[in-house]
């Protein structure tokens, strides 16, 4: 049996609250991470975080919610966004973001597209579809800058997976 | 917006302005036209030097401006997160494309041979407009004022470049001003909108202009200021008359431009108003 409605329209809010979020988080990097070559790279991304945020709050108003309605997803999932954007170390920014948060959500979607069922819920499969395209090509970009800067890779391996291992261990964004 | 701290600030020629934003050590940050290595060689029309280092002096200004811009956008969303959605989308859309408008002049740059960081540079846009504490004296001094402003510097420099014949570069500041428009356009239809809602918005857009126009008076040059490249300051500018086309393209009304026109030394033939 897929998702009901009201399930469906609190996981996109979920998912619209994180892409504000890491559309927030990104935009506070710009300024203060001193490279040229990042701060672009991530001007570029916050248009996508926000594409995707308003593609999703469109969505939310067809499943019985306000357009662009966010629902602040479970706390241990703020906290960790919230420490994720309070990092001030340029590597470890990107290690978070792109090794860690976003891998993270790919998963999250791609457990959703498994629950939901694919005709009645075909927007929503759209929507998550597109943003884990969208999410491939900004890890792809990440990798490639931090390829041709290597300063950047030099994140401690165990601090990469604890982070990942925290982001797993929260079962689900909905709260 | 969070109450900016002291650590947000800096003072420069007696006023407290926005601290600039990160750079990599490779930038020399200067807080002076003086400082600027702008140079003026008297074979080449005042303000119009188009030598090589000049060239590449030029580019990379223009390289720092746009990520500049893409810093103020990107704080701005940071600092009004309760404003409207589709307003936030215009400041994320910005974003991308001030990042790409710099990456571009940074690849051109480096087709010429320059590298960033080969020139002074400022933070002037920045330390004005971040201090402000309304979305709307943002949108008014940043886009509607400094890149309403740069509509008309790119239109001149677009010919400057095609004269001196580089059409590549030439066609890149075309396509960048192209952008530009809309940067423009969103915000006098933002600031037509807010107004509306709310009047008290004028009093801040007024506070906001009068501090810039406060500000570029104490940073305005001293007639004799020379420069880092030996080079006197007034003699490395030249007037970017009105691009009026691009102008009502952003959406500027006929009694704004025929302000900015006189402003520009036509009054004599702008019609007054009735």
């Amino acid at each position: 049996m897929g998702l009901s409605v009201s399930d469906r329209g609190k996981a996109v809010a979920s998912f619209r609250y994180v892409h504000v979020d890491l559309m927030e988080t990104l935009a506070h990097w710009t300024p203060t991470s001193p490279e040229m070559e990042v701060k672009l790279l991530l001007g570029e991304h916050i248009w996508d975080a926000a594409q995707n945020a308003d593609a999703l709050g469109k969505r939310t108003r067809e499943l019985r919610l306000p357009l662009q309605h966010s629902l602040r997803p479970v706390d241990a999932y703020v906290e960790l966004l919230k420490e994720v954007r309070q990092e001030r170390d340029t590597s470890r920014r990107l290690s978070a973001f792109y090794d860690v948060v976003l891998p993270g959500l790919d998963a999250r979607y791609h457990a959703y597209l498994e629950q939901t069922d694919a005709l009645l819920d075909g927007p929503t499969v759209r929507i998550l579809e597109q943003i884990r395209n969208t999410s491939a090509r900004m890890i792809k970009q990440s990798r490639e800058l931090r390829a041709e800067l290597p300063a950047l890779g030099n994140v401690d391996r165990g601090w990469i997976d604890a982070m990942q291992k925290r982001e797993s261990r929260i079962p689900t964004l909905v709260s | 917006m969070q109450p900016l701290s002291a650590a947000d600030t800096t003072v420069i020629r007696g006023i407290t302005v926005r601290k600039g934003p990160a750079r990599e050590a490779c930038f020399t940050v200067v807080e002076d036209n003086s400082k600027l290595s702008f140079n003026a060689d008297p074979d080449y029309e005042k303000g119009k030097d188009m030598s090589e280092g000049m060239r590449r002096n030029r580019i990379h200004t223009h390289m720092h401006n746009e990520m500049q811009n893409m810093e103020i956008a990107a704080q701005t969303l940071v600092d009004f997160a309760d404003a409207p959605w589709e307003l936030r989308m215009e400041l994320a859309r910005q974003c991308w494309d001030e990042s790409r408008h710099s990456a571009v002049l940074l690849r051109r740059l480096q087709e010429m041979g320059g590298h960033k960081g080969e020139f002074p540079v400022m933070h002037y846009e920045w330390n004005i407009t971040c201090m402000q504490d309304s979305l709307a004296a943002r949108l008014a001094i940043q886009n509607r004022t400094f890149e309403g402003g740069e509509m008309d510097i790119l239109k001149v420099h677009a010919q400057m470049w095609r004269d001196a014949g580089d059409k590549v570069t030439a066609g890149l500041l075309e396509a960048i001003l192209s952008d530009e428009i809309h940067h423009v356009r969103f915000a006098n239809v933002w600031l037509k909108r807010l107004a509306k809602d709310d009047p008290r918005v004028l009093l801040k857009v007024l506070t906001g202009i009068s501090f810039m126009k406060w500000v570029s008076t104490v940073f305005a040059p001293a007639p004799d200021d020379v420069n880092a490249s030996g080079a006197k300051v007034t003699d490395t500018v030249h007037p970017n008359p009105t691009n009026i086309e691009d102008r009502k393209l952003a959406e500027f009304t006929e009694q704004e431009i025929a302000e900015l026109l006189r402003q520009d030394g036509f009054g004599q033939i702008v019609p007054r108003p009735s």
